[in-house]
Protein backbone atom coordinates (compact mmCIF):
# COMPACT_ATOMS: atom_id res chain seq x y z
CA UNK A 1 0.00 0.00 0.00
CA UNK A 2 1.31 3.37 -0.64
CA UNK A 3 0.59 6.46 1.69
CA UNK A 4 0.93 10.49 0.92
CA UNK A 5 4.18 11.04 2.71
CA UNK A 6 4.75 13.43 4.95
CA UNK A 7 4.85 17.35 3.49
CA UNK A 8 8.33 18.52 1.91
CA UNK A 9 6.60 21.62 0.78
CA UNK A 10 6.02 21.00 -2.72
CA UNK A 11 2.35 20.65 -3.74
CA UNK A 12 1.28 17.66 -4.65
CA UNK A 13 -1.19 16.87 -7.50
CA UNK A 14 -3.63 14.22 -7.93
CA UNK A 15 -6.66 12.92 -9.34
CA UNK A 16 -10.44 12.30 -8.33
CA UNK A 17 -11.05 8.72 -8.69
CA UNK A 18 -12.91 7.94 -12.19
CA UNK A 19 -13.27 5.37 -14.38
CA UNK A 20 -10.67 6.89 -16.18
CA UNK A 21 -7.78 6.95 -13.38
CA UNK A 22 -7.11 3.44 -13.21
CA UNK A 23 -5.89 2.29 -16.39
CA UNK A 24 -4.21 6.21 -16.26
CA UNK A 25 -2.39 5.64 -12.93
CA UNK A 26 -0.71 2.40 -14.85
CA UNK A 27 0.11 3.97 -17.78
CA UNK A 28 1.56 7.27 -16.65
CA UNK A 29 3.37 6.06 -13.06
CA UNK A 30 4.48 8.70 -10.99
CA UNK A 31 2.88 11.17 -12.91
CA UNK A 32 0.55 12.20 -9.85
CA UNK A 33 0.98 12.35 -6.64
CA UNK A 34 -2.33 10.62 -5.20
CA UNK A 35 -6.08 9.53 -5.77
CA UNK A 36 -8.67 11.28 -3.76
CA UNK A 37 -11.35 8.76 -3.44
CA UNK A 38 -14.99 9.56 -1.67
CA UNK A 39 -15.63 7.66 0.93
CA UNK A 40 -18.66 6.64 -0.23
CA UNK A 41 -17.22 4.81 -3.23
CA UNK A 42 -15.37 2.59 -1.09
CA UNK A 43 -18.14 2.19 0.72
CA UNK A 44 -20.23 0.97 -1.77
CA UNK A 45 -17.47 -0.60 -4.38
CA UNK A 46 -14.25 -1.68 -1.36
CA UNK A 47 -12.69 -2.82 -4.68
CA UNK A 48 -11.93 0.81 -5.51
CA UNK A 49 -9.45 1.03 -2.84
CA UNK A 50 -6.90 -1.69 -4.58
CA UNK A 51 -5.62 1.55 -6.56
CA UNK A 52 -3.62 1.86 -3.02
CA UNK A 53 -1.00 -0.49 -3.85
CA UNK A 54 -0.49 1.37 -6.58
CA UNK A 55 -0.83 5.19 -5.50
CA UNK A 56 -1.63 6.80 -2.46
CA UNK A 57 -5.31 7.93 -1.48
CA UNK A 58 -6.39 10.83 -0.03
CA UNK A 59 -10.61 10.59 1.38
CA UNK A 60 -12.66 12.61 0.68
CA UNK A 61 -16.46 12.82 1.93
CA UNK A 62 -20.27 13.67 1.25
CA UNK A 63 -21.90 12.48 4.08
CA UNK A 64 -21.08 13.78 7.24
CA UNK A 65 -23.63 16.32 6.50
CA UNK A 66 -21.49 19.50 8.42
CA UNK A 67 -24.18 22.08 7.94
CA UNK A 68 -26.81 20.21 8.73
CA UNK A 69 -29.25 20.01 11.60
CA UNK A 70 -29.34 16.07 10.87
CA UNK A 71 -26.02 13.93 12.09
CA UNK A 72 -24.60 11.13 10.35
CA UNK A 73 -25.39 7.54 11.96
CA UNK A 74 -23.21 6.05 14.04
CA UNK A 75 -22.85 3.14 11.12
CA UNK A 76 -21.51 5.68 8.56
CA UNK A 77 -19.12 7.45 10.66
CA UNK A 78 -17.59 4.53 11.56
CA UNK A 79 -17.43 3.74 8.35
CA UNK A 80 -15.35 7.03 7.56
CA UNK A 81 -12.76 6.07 10.53
CA UNK A 82 -12.13 2.91 9.21
CA UNK A 83 -11.57 4.19 5.87
CA UNK A 84 -9.51 6.89 7.66
CA UNK A 85 -7.20 5.10 9.50
CA UNK A 86 -7.09 2.00 6.28
CA UNK A 87 -5.85 4.88 3.76
CA UNK A 88 -3.79 6.86 6.08
CA UNK A 89 -5.27 10.14 4.44
CA UNK A 90 -3.75 13.00 5.57
CA UNK A 91 -6.97 14.82 5.71
CA UNK A 92 -10.75 14.56 5.26
CA UNK A 93 -12.22 16.91 2.86
CA UNK A 94 -16.07 17.07 4.04
CA UNK A 95 -18.65 19.50 2.12
CA UNK A 96 -19.30 22.83 3.61
CA UNK A 97 -23.19 21.32 2.79
CA UNK A 98 -25.72 19.13 3.84
CA UNK A 99 -27.35 15.93 3.14
CA UNK A 100 -29.24 15.13 5.10
CA UNK A 101 -32.31 16.86 6.52
CA UNK A 102 -35.77 16.95 9.05
CA UNK A 103 -38.96 16.01 7.39
CA UNK A 104 -41.25 18.36 6.50
CA UNK A 105 -44.01 16.52 8.03
CA UNK A 106 -43.74 16.31 12.10
CA UNK A 107 -45.76 13.02 11.46
CA UNK A 108 -42.33 10.99 9.44
CA UNK A 109 -39.82 10.02 11.21
CA UNK A 110 -37.37 9.47 8.82
CA UNK A 111 -35.38 12.40 7.51
CA UNK A 112 -34.52 12.97 3.89
CA UNK A 113 -31.87 12.15 2.88
CA UNK A 114 -30.17 12.95 -0.86
CA UNK A 115 -27.24 11.59 -2.65
CA UNK A 116 -26.22 14.91 -3.49
CA UNK A 117 -24.87 17.52 -0.89
CA UNK A 118 -26.66 21.09 -1.05
CA UNK A 119 -25.84 24.17 -0.18
CA UNK A 120 -26.84 25.33 3.06
CA UNK A 121 -28.72 28.42 4.01
CA UNK A 122 -26.03 30.89 4.70
CA UNK A 123 -26.11 32.68 7.85
CA UNK A 124 -24.64 33.07 11.31
CA UNK A 125 -27.36 30.49 12.76
CA UNK A 126 -25.54 27.95 10.03
CA UNK A 127 -21.55 28.91 11.53
CA UNK A 128 -23.00 28.49 14.74
CA UNK A 129 -24.27 24.64 13.89
CA UNK A 130 -21.54 23.61 11.58
CA UNK A 131 -19.12 24.58 14.25
CA UNK A 132 -20.81 22.46 16.76
CA UNK A 133 -21.25 19.77 13.95
CA UNK A 134 -17.56 19.98 13.56
CA UNK A 135 -16.22 19.75 17.12
CA UNK A 136 -17.76 16.75 17.47
CA UNK A 137 -17.15 15.48 14.27
CA UNK A 138 -13.56 15.89 14.50
CA UNK A 139 -13.07 14.19 17.87
CA UNK A 140 -13.47 11.08 16.17
CA UNK A 141 -10.22 11.43 13.72
CA UNK A 142 -7.10 11.43 14.56
CA UNK A 143 -6.44 13.83 11.29
CA UNK A 144 -8.44 17.02 10.53
CA UNK A 145 -11.06 17.53 8.88
CA UNK A 146 -11.55 20.25 6.01
CA UNK A 147 -13.71 21.96 4.39
CA UNK A 148 -14.93 22.63 0.80
CA UNK A 149 -17.13 25.20 -0.37
CA UNK A 150 -20.35 24.69 -1.87
CA UNK A 151 -21.58 25.52 -5.63
CA UNK A 152 -24.67 27.65 -5.19
CA UNK A 153 -27.05 27.35 -7.63
CA UNK A 154 -30.13 29.26 -6.48
CA UNK A 155 -30.61 32.00 -3.22
CA UNK A 156 -30.75 29.90 -0.20
CA UNK A 157 -33.90 31.28 1.61
CA UNK A 158 -32.74 33.20 4.93
CA UNK A 159 -29.38 33.22 3.84
CA UNK A 160 -27.73 36.46 5.29
CA UNK A 161 -24.31 36.33 3.73
CA UNK A 162 -22.69 36.02 0.90
CA UNK A 163 -20.72 33.20 0.03
CA UNK A 164 -17.71 34.45 0.22
CA UNK A 165 -18.71 35.73 3.87
CA UNK A 166 -19.87 32.56 4.67
CA UNK A 167 -17.39 30.32 4.36
CA UNK A 168 -14.95 33.13 6.20
CA UNK A 169 -17.08 33.21 8.64
CA UNK A 170 -17.03 29.52 9.52
CA UNK A 171 -13.06 28.89 8.45
CA UNK A 172 -12.26 31.97 11.15
CA UNK A 173 -14.97 30.21 14.02
CA UNK A 174 -13.76 26.49 13.31
CA UNK A 175 -10.02 27.43 12.48
CA UNK A 176 -10.84 24.30 10.22
CA UNK A 177 -8.95 24.05 7.01
CA UNK A 178 -10.20 24.78 3.44
CA UNK A 179 -10.93 23.30 0.45
CA UNK A 180 -11.24 25.34 -2.21
CA UNK A 181 -13.02 24.22 -5.29
CA UNK A 182 -12.44 27.02 -7.30
CA UNK A 183 -15.02 25.66 -9.75
CA UNK A 184 -18.11 25.67 -7.40
CA UNK A 185 -16.47 28.89 -6.59
CA UNK A 186 -16.69 30.17 -10.56
CA UNK A 187 -19.98 28.52 -10.59
CA UNK A 188 -21.32 30.69 -7.32
CA UNK A 189 -20.48 34.05 -8.40
CA UNK A 190 -21.76 33.54 -12.02
CA UNK A 191 -24.85 32.38 -10.55
CA UNK A 192 -24.90 35.51 -7.87
CA UNK A 193 -23.40 37.85 -10.68
CA UNK A 194 -20.48 38.90 -8.36
CA UNK A 195 -16.52 38.73 -10.34
CA UNK A 196 -14.89 35.98 -9.15
CA UNK A 197 -11.52 37.92 -9.06
CA UNK A 198 -12.16 40.32 -6.87
CA UNK A 199 -14.28 38.12 -4.64
CA UNK A 200 -11.76 35.48 -4.13
CA UNK A 201 -9.09 38.03 -3.04
CA UNK A 202 -11.63 38.25 0.40
CA UNK A 203 -11.32 34.36 0.92
CA UNK A 204 -9.21 33.51 3.77
CA UNK A 205 -6.81 32.20 0.97
CA UNK A 206 -3.74 31.00 3.79
CA UNK A 207 -6.34 28.50 5.17
CA UNK A 208 -6.51 26.66 1.40
CA UNK A 209 -4.95 23.15 2.53
CA UNK A 210 -6.42 21.52 -1.12
CA UNK A 211 -7.79 23.05 -3.95
CA UNK A 212 -10.16 21.28 -7.21
CA UNK A 213 -10.28 22.01 -10.22
CA UNK A 214 -13.43 20.78 -12.87
CA UNK A 215 -15.50 22.12 -15.51
CA UNK A 216 -18.58 23.45 -15.37
CA UNK A 217 -21.79 23.94 -17.81
CA UNK A 218 -24.28 26.60 -18.28
CA UNK A 219 -27.65 25.05 -19.11
CA UNK A 220 -30.76 26.59 -18.52
CA UNK A 221 -29.81 30.17 -17.44
CA UNK A 222 -27.80 28.63 -14.49
CA UNK A 223 -24.14 27.29 -14.36
CA UNK A 224 -23.68 23.99 -13.25
CA UNK A 225 -20.57 21.92 -11.80
CA UNK A 226 -19.66 19.27 -14.58
CA UNK A 227 -16.97 16.88 -13.67
CA UNK A 228 -17.11 15.82 -17.64
CA UNK A 229 -15.43 18.33 -19.20
CA UNK A 230 -12.23 20.23 -18.99
CA UNK A 231 -12.01 23.00 -16.57
CA UNK A 232 -12.58 26.61 -18.37
CA UNK A 233 -9.83 29.34 -18.40
CA UNK A 234 -11.42 30.84 -15.69
CA UNK A 235 -10.84 28.30 -13.35
CA UNK A 236 -7.22 28.58 -14.67
CA UNK A 237 -6.68 32.11 -14.01
CA UNK A 238 -8.10 32.16 -10.59
CA UNK A 239 -5.94 29.19 -9.73
CA UNK A 240 -2.62 31.60 -10.41
CA UNK A 241 -3.86 34.17 -8.56
CA UNK A 242 -4.41 31.71 -5.77
CA UNK A 243 -0.95 29.99 -6.10
CA UNK A 244 0.70 33.33 -6.20
CA UNK A 245 -0.54 33.85 -2.60
CA UNK A 246 -0.45 30.96 -0.92
CA UNK A 247 0.99 27.01 -1.26
CA UNK A 248 -2.02 24.63 -0.46
CA UNK A 249 -1.03 20.96 0.17
CA UNK A 250 -2.65 19.62 -2.46
CA UNK A 251 -4.67 20.50 -6.09
CA UNK A 252 -7.19 17.52 -7.32
CA UNK A 253 -8.21 17.67 -10.52
CA UNK A 254 -11.87 16.30 -11.24
CA UNK A 255 -12.60 14.43 -14.48
CA UNK A 256 -14.42 11.71 -12.83
CA UNK A 257 -18.02 11.46 -14.63
CA UNK A 258 -16.94 10.00 -18.21
CA UNK A 259 -15.31 7.08 -18.89
CA UNK A 260 -14.46 8.93 -22.36
CA UNK A 261 -12.81 12.37 -21.02
CA UNK A 262 -9.96 12.83 -23.63
CA UNK A 263 -6.82 11.23 -22.19
CA UNK A 264 -4.87 14.26 -24.10
CA UNK A 265 -6.80 17.02 -22.17
CA UNK A 266 -6.09 15.41 -18.77
CA UNK A 267 -2.46 15.28 -19.79
CA UNK A 268 -2.64 18.75 -21.02
CA UNK A 269 -4.30 20.04 -17.51
CA UNK A 270 -1.52 17.96 -15.25
CA UNK A 271 1.41 19.78 -16.91
CA UNK A 272 -0.30 23.18 -16.58
CA UNK A 273 -1.09 22.42 -13.10
CA UNK A 274 2.06 20.96 -12.40
CA UNK A 275 4.00 24.09 -13.93
CA UNK A 276 1.57 26.84 -12.05
CA UNK A 277 2.41 24.92 -8.70
CA UNK A 278 6.04 24.64 -9.27
CA UNK A 279 6.73 28.60 -10.76
CA UNK B 1 -35.90 31.65 7.87
CA UNK B 2 -35.35 29.07 10.61
CA UNK B 3 -32.00 27.00 9.09
CA UNK B 4 -33.29 23.56 9.42
CA UNK B 5 -36.98 23.88 8.01
CA UNK B 6 -35.44 25.66 4.98
CA UNK B 7 -32.96 22.44 4.76
CA UNK B 8 -36.01 20.50 5.18
CA UNK B 9 -38.06 22.47 2.70
CA UNK B 10 -35.08 22.07 0.07
CA UNK B 11 -34.26 18.66 0.53
CA UNK B 12 -38.28 17.72 0.44
CA UNK B 13 -38.44 19.06 -2.69
CA UNK B 14 -35.01 17.95 -4.37
CA UNK B 15 -36.18 14.02 -3.38
CA UNK B 16 -39.32 13.95 -4.90
CA UNK B 17 -39.56 17.04 -7.69
CA UNK B 18 -43.67 15.89 -7.65
CA UNK B 19 -43.62 18.48 -4.60
CA UNK B 20 -42.29 21.53 -5.91
CA UNK B 21 -44.61 21.20 -8.84
CA UNK B 22 -47.13 21.31 -6.20
CA UNK B 23 -45.96 23.71 -4.74
CA UNK B 24 -45.64 26.22 -7.64
CA UNK B 25 -49.24 26.02 -8.49
CA UNK B 26 -50.39 26.31 -4.74
CA UNK B 27 -47.45 28.02 -3.06
CA UNK B 28 -49.65 28.46 0.33
CA UNK B 29 -49.11 24.72 0.66
CA UNK B 30 -45.40 26.01 1.65
CA UNK B 31 -46.94 28.62 4.01
CA UNK B 32 -47.78 25.78 6.28
CA UNK B 33 -44.60 24.40 7.14
CA UNK B 34 -44.19 28.14 8.49
CA UNK B 35 -41.81 29.86 5.25
CA UNK B 36 -42.49 32.16 2.93
CA UNK B 37 -43.65 30.87 -0.72
CA UNK B 38 -42.01 33.73 -2.76
CA UNK B 39 -38.34 32.76 -0.80
CA UNK B 40 -38.27 29.35 -2.60
CA UNK B 41 -36.72 29.25 -6.14
CA UNK B 42 -38.63 26.31 -7.44
CA UNK B 43 -37.27 26.31 -10.77
CA UNK B 44 -33.86 26.43 -9.16
CA UNK B 45 -34.46 23.79 -7.18
CA UNK B 46 -35.89 21.53 -10.10
CA UNK B 47 -32.96 22.33 -11.81
CA UNK B 48 -30.69 21.35 -9.10
CA UNK B 49 -32.83 18.28 -8.88
CA UNK B 50 -32.31 17.78 -12.74
CA UNK B 51 -28.25 17.85 -12.06
CA UNK B 52 -28.68 15.04 -9.18
CA UNK B 53 -30.35 13.13 -11.53
CA UNK B 54 -27.55 13.31 -14.22
CA UNK B 55 -25.19 12.58 -11.75
CA UNK B 56 -27.05 9.58 -10.66
CA UNK B 57 -26.75 8.00 -14.58
CA UNK B 58 -23.14 8.69 -15.27
CA UNK B 59 -22.93 5.40 -15.41
CA UNK B 60 -24.54 4.90 -18.51
CA UNK B 61 -21.59 7.14 -20.07
CA UNK B 62 -20.38 3.95 -20.78
CA UNK B 63 -23.02 2.65 -23.34
CA UNK B 64 -24.01 6.15 -24.21
CA UNK B 65 -20.96 8.42 -24.77
CA UNK B 66 -22.46 10.19 -28.22
CA UNK B 67 -25.78 10.89 -26.38
CA UNK B 68 -24.63 12.83 -22.89
CA UNK B 69 -22.13 14.32 -25.43
CA UNK B 70 -25.15 15.11 -28.08
CA UNK B 71 -26.92 16.37 -24.46
CA UNK B 72 -24.14 17.88 -23.34
CA UNK B 73 -23.28 20.49 -26.42
CA UNK B 74 -26.73 21.11 -26.86
CA UNK B 75 -27.52 22.34 -23.28
CA UNK B 76 -30.01 19.41 -22.46
CA UNK B 77 -28.87 17.75 -19.70
CA UNK B 78 -30.43 19.60 -17.09
CA UNK B 79 -33.81 20.15 -18.29
CA UNK B 80 -33.73 16.54 -19.43
CA UNK B 81 -32.92 14.86 -16.35
CA UNK B 82 -35.15 17.47 -14.69
CA UNK B 83 -38.13 16.27 -16.35
CA UNK B 84 -37.35 12.97 -15.84
CA UNK B 85 -36.27 12.98 -12.37
CA UNK B 86 -40.00 14.63 -11.81
CA UNK B 87 -41.43 11.85 -14.12
CA UNK B 88 -39.59 9.35 -11.91
CA UNK B 89 -41.25 11.23 -8.48
CA UNK B 90 -45.21 11.07 -10.23
CA UNK B 91 -44.81 7.56 -10.79
CA UNK B 92 -43.61 6.92 -7.37
CA UNK B 93 -40.74 4.70 -8.86
CA UNK B 94 -36.75 4.47 -8.32
CA UNK B 95 -34.22 4.30 -11.24
CA UNK B 96 -33.45 1.03 -11.74
CA UNK B 97 -30.96 -0.83 -9.46
CA UNK B 98 -28.48 -1.61 -12.94
CA UNK B 99 -27.33 0.11 -15.70
CA UNK B 100 -28.89 -2.03 -18.55
CA UNK B 101 -32.14 -1.45 -16.52
CA UNK B 102 -31.51 2.47 -16.31
CA UNK B 103 -31.00 2.41 -19.95
CA UNK B 104 -34.12 0.88 -20.68
CA UNK B 105 -36.02 3.45 -18.63
CA UNK B 106 -33.95 6.23 -19.71
CA UNK B 107 -35.13 5.29 -23.58
CA UNK B 108 -38.67 4.85 -22.42
CA UNK B 109 -38.94 7.91 -20.75
CA UNK B 110 -37.56 9.44 -23.53
CA UNK B 111 -40.28 8.34 -26.20
CA UNK B 112 -42.65 10.04 -24.36
CA UNK B 113 -40.95 13.16 -23.40
CA UNK B 114 -39.49 14.54 -26.60
CA UNK B 115 -40.88 16.60 -28.78
CA UNK B 116 -39.96 15.35 -32.16
CA UNK B 117 -41.11 18.73 -33.53
CA UNK B 118 -37.50 19.99 -32.63
CA UNK B 119 -35.00 18.53 -34.63
CA UNK B 120 -32.38 18.34 -31.52
CA UNK B 121 -35.04 15.84 -30.03
CA UNK B 122 -35.75 13.76 -32.95
CA UNK B 123 -31.75 13.51 -33.72
CA UNK B 124 -30.97 12.81 -30.03
CA UNK B 125 -34.04 9.60 -30.31
CA UNK B 126 -31.32 8.75 -33.37
CA UNK B 127 -28.68 8.61 -31.31
CA UNK B 128 -29.58 6.96 -28.00
CA UNK B 129 -31.82 4.26 -30.00
CA UNK B 130 -28.72 3.90 -32.09
CA UNK B 131 -26.54 3.43 -28.87
CA UNK B 132 -28.68 1.88 -27.05
CA UNK B 133 -29.58 -0.88 -29.36
CA UNK B 134 -25.36 -1.58 -29.57
CA UNK B 135 -25.58 -1.89 -25.86
CA UNK B 136 -28.26 -4.17 -25.58
CA UNK B 137 -27.03 -7.04 -28.17
CA UNK B 138 -23.84 -6.59 -26.52
CA UNK B 139 -24.88 -7.24 -23.28
CA UNK B 140 -26.56 -10.45 -24.35
CA UNK B 141 -26.24 -13.70 -26.33
CA UNK B 142 -28.69 -14.71 -28.17
CA UNK B 143 -30.17 -18.30 -28.13
CA UNK B 144 -29.73 -20.17 -32.02
CA UNK B 145 -31.60 -22.84 -30.67
CA UNK B 146 -33.52 -24.58 -34.44
CA UNK B 147 -36.82 -23.14 -35.50
CA UNK B 148 -39.68 -24.53 -37.39
CA UNK B 149 -40.47 -21.13 -38.90
CA UNK B 150 -38.37 -18.16 -40.74
CA UNK B 151 -37.07 -16.61 -37.65
CA UNK B 152 -33.91 -13.92 -37.12
CA UNK B 153 -30.67 -15.60 -36.54
CA UNK B 154 -29.14 -14.28 -33.38
CA UNK B 155 -30.81 -10.99 -32.29
CA UNK B 156 -31.95 -8.53 -34.67
CA UNK B 157 -33.20 -4.28 -33.80
CA UNK B 158 -34.66 -2.71 -36.36
CA UNK B 159 -35.32 1.57 -35.81
CA UNK B 160 -36.24 3.66 -38.56
CA UNK B 161 -34.15 7.05 -38.11
CA UNK B 162 -34.24 10.32 -39.52
CA UNK B 163 -30.74 10.40 -39.87
CA UNK B 164 -27.53 7.99 -40.19
CA UNK B 165 -26.44 8.30 -36.35
CA UNK B 166 -23.24 7.05 -37.26
CA UNK B 167 -22.33 10.33 -39.52
CA UNK B 168 -24.36 12.10 -36.18
CA UNK B 169 -21.67 10.54 -33.98
CA UNK B 170 -18.24 11.60 -36.00
CA UNK B 171 -19.51 14.70 -35.75
CA UNK B 172 -19.92 14.60 -32.16
CA UNK B 173 -16.26 13.78 -31.70
CA UNK B 174 -15.46 16.66 -33.60
CA UNK B 175 -14.70 19.42 -31.02
CA UNK B 176 -17.15 21.66 -31.80
CA UNK B 177 -20.59 20.47 -33.51
CA UNK B 178 -23.08 21.95 -35.41
CA UNK B 179 -26.51 19.15 -36.08
CA UNK B 180 -27.61 21.62 -38.64
CA UNK B 181 -25.11 19.60 -40.87
CA UNK B 182 -27.00 16.52 -40.61
CA UNK B 183 -29.28 15.72 -43.49
CA UNK B 184 -32.44 14.52 -42.87
CA UNK B 185 -33.26 11.50 -44.44
CA UNK B 186 -34.73 8.45 -43.81
CA UNK B 187 -32.34 5.31 -42.48
CA UNK B 188 -33.52 1.94 -42.12
CA UNK B 189 -31.10 0.28 -40.11
CA UNK B 190 -30.79 -3.25 -38.83
CA UNK B 191 -28.32 -4.10 -35.45
CA UNK B 192 -27.42 -7.56 -35.86
CA UNK B 193 -26.07 -10.24 -33.35
CA UNK B 194 -25.57 -12.86 -35.39
CA UNK B 195 -25.14 -15.31 -32.37
CA UNK B 196 -21.40 -13.70 -30.93
CA UNK B 197 -21.28 -10.02 -29.41
CA UNK B 198 -17.94 -9.71 -31.20
CA UNK B 199 -19.64 -10.12 -34.19
CA UNK B 200 -22.35 -7.26 -34.21
CA UNK B 201 -23.02 -5.25 -37.01
CA UNK B 202 -25.33 -2.52 -38.20
CA UNK B 203 -27.10 -3.23 -41.90
CA UNK B 204 -28.77 -0.60 -43.61
CA UNK B 205 -32.03 -1.95 -44.71
CA UNK B 206 -33.93 -0.64 -48.01
CA UNK B 207 -37.63 0.12 -47.05
CA UNK B 208 -38.76 -3.77 -47.80
CA UNK B 209 -36.05 -5.12 -46.23
CA UNK B 210 -36.94 -3.23 -42.75
CA UNK B 211 -40.18 -4.29 -42.96
CA UNK B 212 -39.72 -7.78 -44.03
CA UNK B 213 -37.67 -8.23 -41.32
CA UNK B 214 -39.97 -7.10 -39.20
CA UNK B 215 -42.71 -9.01 -39.75
CA UNK B 216 -39.85 -12.38 -38.83
CA UNK B 217 -40.94 -12.90 -35.49
CA UNK B 218 -40.26 -16.50 -34.86
CA UNK B 219 -44.08 -17.21 -35.07
CA UNK B 220 -45.38 -16.26 -38.50
CA UNK B 221 -44.46 -19.34 -41.11
CA UNK B 222 -43.32 -19.80 -44.48
CA UNK B 223 -46.95 -20.17 -45.44
CA UNK B 224 -48.13 -16.61 -43.53
CA UNK B 225 -45.52 -15.08 -45.57
CA UNK B 226 -46.86 -16.42 -48.80
CA UNK B 227 -50.43 -15.69 -47.60
CA UNK B 228 -49.28 -12.10 -47.17
CA UNK B 229 -47.05 -11.81 -50.54
CA UNK B 230 -51.09 -13.15 -52.38
CA UNK B 231 -52.35 -10.30 -50.37
CA UNK B 232 -49.99 -7.93 -51.44
CA UNK B 233 -50.11 -8.67 -55.17
CA UNK B 234 -54.43 -9.07 -54.76
CA UNK B 235 -54.30 -5.50 -52.97
CA UNK B 236 -51.85 -4.26 -56.25
CA UNK B 237 -54.61 -5.75 -58.56
CA UNK B 238 -57.34 -3.91 -56.87
CA UNK B 239 -55.68 -0.81 -56.82
CA UNK B 240 -54.96 -1.12 -60.67
CA UNK B 241 -58.81 -1.97 -61.16
CA UNK B 242 -60.45 1.09 -59.99
CA UNK B 243 -57.69 3.13 -61.51
CA UNK B 244 -55.58 4.41 -58.33
CA UNK B 245 -52.15 2.91 -59.94
CA UNK B 246 -51.52 1.56 -63.42
CA UNK B 247 -49.08 -1.48 -63.54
Amino acid sequence: MKYVTANSGAVAVGLAFGPIVPEFVTANPGLIDYVEIPFEQLRHSPDTGSIQETVPVILHCASMSVAGFVPPDDGTMKGIEREAERTKTPWIGEHLAFITAEPIQDDHTQPTALTYTVCPQMSEETVERVATNLASLQKRFNVPLILENSPQYFDVPGSTLSMVDFVSAVIERCQVGLLLDLTHFVISMLNTKKDPVSEIDRLPLEKVVEVHISGLSVQSGIAWDDHAIPAPPVVFDLFERVIARVRPKAVTLEYNWSPQFPESTLLRHLDRVHKIVRN
Amino acid sequence: MIANRVHAIVAAGLENPELLARWKQEPELLRAYGVDPAAFDLDAIWKFAGLSAKVKHNGLRFDLPLTFRFLSVNGLEIDIFGAYAAHKARAGTRYAPTTEGRIVEFVDFLRNWLDFDKREHELLWDLVRHESALAQLRNRTPSLGKCRVPHIVGEIILHEMTCDPRVLGKLLRQKTVDPGRVQRDVVYLGYWNPGDPEEICILELNELGYHLLSLVDGKRSLADFKAISKKLISAFDELASVGVISK
